[in-house]
């Protein structure tokens, strides 16, 4: 085994960690070229991304286009709970401590407020075909108040029997809501775990027992609730390639049908809980990438197919077969087999995403409460997307989640020979008209969309 | 303040399993309203959302579409409790189609005494449960069934939910009722037209199914096939 020796001295050791890096990275085929990664890129979880957004676009436009939209159109509703019991100091996520019961029940009538007024903004218009609940945590919410926001979803839209998937955290997951969910036929859920090793749970402010996984992944099998998700990361503080590889051993033992792997974005000027997070006690780049690499070895020889960048599921789950098919897409959740383009998101920081436009409510709470009971549509933000702009985002698309494009998309390159440095490393091939992300390019996927990227070759020539 | 001992739905509501000093206490926060076929029901002095037992009557649950019209939602019975919370803006009206009789509690009173009594919290969810599966069933028979399998799913369903005796907890299966609409309001229930809704009542009739003696009354002779015509599972 790959690790029997390592030791448990953290990060810092660098000799021992050295050798064992390369000789990792070598068994699975990946290499690190540091000058390649150096750039920050985006996740692309849409194009263009939230950066983008600006306040030319809002509640005129969102009208508009639910307006255009044609009747029977495919519709998926993303629900998001801005709420956790406890927070932890890594997320990035718009959510706050749930505190009194009376925030709770505010919040959900400003959302029932928002289903009812664009269901009438609708009026009919669009079948729903998936519902997914997010935030923050959804089950910081009661199960009867989920079931109610779930059939004021059903009767406003008349969304029949959709899939509905919903994010938890397995901390306070109670049977009464692993029963409201079977009974309203919630398909697939995803459990916040991040890692097993105590002293990283510390570090990172979210002390979670084994026992809540187990527990939580039982009470929803036993329902009949099997498609679950792990979220996992690496890159946290004091996460040795130890501590990944245990928390990575556990969680196979438990065999979710899906898990995400995410790399910790260490961003405290940004977000501010993150101040908590000591930045000297983070990995560095060449451990991270060891981490990524030791997460797909470990995955990949478990029996989980490798789907885009960061997620992996068993051959039986309907990513994987989606990724058989080349029917694979990605938003904000991350890579998904729903095929929807139109996308109604409601609450506060929710995105809308609807054909040439993309929108976002107001993140504030109170703000986005005061708008939607006063019968106002509560996007503030968004962007265009123009049809140079729609091809990009299909090439970007299309290399992250099939890992390959149509040949012919480098004429969108700002420069022709900018893919050579990936070709010569072999990150990217040429094969029946296609250009191919290999094996080996996996970790690179996301830089090499970027090239194609117009907001950031912008920003690199005016910075030139 | 509600009289819960001498409630004729005492055995069958959502509040049956709660002992009496329990009664006693959720009757001091609930309150009784009789109220006129064709009333849309509200509790005008509070602007909270509320929730409802129903004692007697029918009522109906609807929501306007954007065009003005009024899609029925539900149609809700003796025992039924409202979980859906209506009144304050809500999009759900609530309107009696007979003569009925109501208990009406505010929805964070009735749902704050829920969190404190674990047995009607489980009820609570119970019924919430049923009313999603109440909401899809009715999606589906207004999206997908023809106007013979509609008519033949209410009478089922009025058939199983009007009981003679209101305090059992069983319910009794009638083959003979009184419907409590006319015609015109089984087509608004339905969908349908009143014409559509008279030609398939006499069809049924035609066929033996069903007896009709007069304007309101229905009698089941072959529940079987009425059964297979409402595509009862």
């Amino acid at each position: 085994m790959l690790l029997s020796c390592c030791s448990v001295t953290g990060v810092f050791d660098r000799d021992q960690s050295a050798a064992r890096l390369s000789h990792l990275i070598r068994v699975v085929m990946w290499s690190y070229y540091p000058e390649l990664l150096a750039k920050p890129v985006p996740r692309y979880t849409s194009y263009p991304t939230a950066v983008e957004f600006n306040s030319s676009c809002g509640a005129d436009e969102y009208v508009r286009a639910l307006r255009d939209l044609p009747p029977g159109t495919a519709l998926s509703l993303y629900v998001h709970i801005p709420y956790c019991q406890s927070i932890c100091w890594y997320c990035g996520c718009n959510t706050g401590a749930a505190g009194k019961v009376q925030r709770l029940t505010a919040y959900l009538e400003a959302l029932e407020s928002e289903i009812a007024l664009i269901g009438r903004l609708l009026g009919g218009r669009g079948k729903v075909r998936h519902i997914a609940f997010g935030g923050g945590s959804p089950n910081a919410i009661t199960a009867v108040e989920f079931v109610r926001l779930l059939d004021r979803i059903t009767t406003i839209f008349d969304a029949g029997i959709p899939q509905i998937s919903v994010e938890l955290d397995p901390r306070g997951f109670t049977s009464e809501w692993a029963l409201a969910m079977a009974a309203s036929n919630v398909g697939r859920v995803s459990l916040g775990v991040q890692t097993f090793a105590p002293h990283v749970q510390e570090a990172i402010g979210r002390i979670q027992p084994f026992a809540d996984i187990e527990k939580s992944v039982s009470a929803l099998r036993l329902r009949g609730i099997d498609s679950i998700n792990f979220d996992l990361m690496y890159g946290l503080p004091r996460q040795s390639l130890q501590d990944l590889d245990e928390t990575l051993v556990q969680a196979i033992r438990l065999r979710p049908s899906r898990i995400s792997l995410f790399g910790y974005a260490h961003m405290p000027d940004m977000i501010a809980r993150q101040r908590r997070i000591d930045g000297e006690n983070l990995p560095d780049a060449e451990l991270r990438f060891a981490q990524s690499a030791l997460g797909y070895e470990r995955l990949t020889q478990a029996g989980y197919v490798a789907i885009g960048f960061d997620h992996f599921a068993l051959p039986t789950d309907t990513l994987a077969i989606a990724a058989k098919e080349g029917r694979v897409h990605r938003n904000f959740q991350g890579f998904t087999d729903d095929p929807n383009d139109v996308l109604l998101g409601f609450g506060a920081s929710a995105i809308s995403h609807l054909p040439g436009i993309l929108l976002q409510n107001e993140k504030n709470v109170g703000r986005y409460r005061s708008m939607v009971s006063s019968d106002q549509v509560a996007t503030v933000r968004g962007v265009g997307i123009d049809e140079e702009t729609r091809k990009r985002g299909a090439i970007i698309s299309s290399l992250l989640c099939q890992g390959q494009v149509d040949a012919g998309a480098s004429r969108m390159l700002p420069q022709a020979d900018i893919l050579d440095i990936f070709e010569e490393k072999e990150l990217i091939c040429r094969r029946d008209g296609k250009l191919v992300i290999t094996e080996a390019g996996r970790p690179y996927a996301r830089h090499i969309a970027s090239l194609f990227d117009q907001f950031r070759t912008q920003q690199e020539t005016a910075a030139a | 303040m509600s009289d819960c001992f001498t409630c004729v739905v005492r055995n069958r509501a959502i509040c049956a399993s709660l002992e009496t000093d329990e009664l006693q206490l959720l009757g001091k926060l609930g309150r009784n309203r009789t109220i006129k076929r064709g009333e849309t029901l509200l509790w005008e002095d509070d602007p909270a959302p509320v929730v409802a037992n129903i004692i007697d009557g029918v009522l109906k649950l609807s929501v306007n579409l954007q065009d003005g019209r009024e899609q029925i939602v539900s149609v809700m019975y003796a025992s039924d409790f409202i979980g859906r919370p209506f009144g304050k803006e809500s999009p759900y009206r609530v309107t009696a189609m007979t003569d009925a009789q109501v208990c009406v509690f505010t929805r964070s009173s009735f749902d704050n005494f829920a969190r404190e009594h674990p047995d009607l919290q489980n009820k609570l969810l119970q019924r919430t449960l049923d009313e999603l599966d109440r909401a899809r069933e009715w999606m589906t028979l207004l999206g997908k069934k023809s106007a013979t399998e509609r008519i033949a799913t209410l009478l089922i369903e009025l058939s199983d939910r009007l009981s003679v005796d209101g305090c059992s907890p069983e319910t009794l299966y009638l083959d003979r009722f009184e419907l409590p609409m006319d015609r015109q309001q089984i087509a608004d229930i339905l969908g349908l037209t009143i014409e559509t809704v008279s030609r398939q009542f006499t069809r049924i009739r035609k066929e033996g199914i069903i007896e009709l003696p007069d304007r309101r009354t229905v009698i089941i002779r072959d529940r079987p096939r009425l059964k297979a015509l409402a595509q009862v599972a």
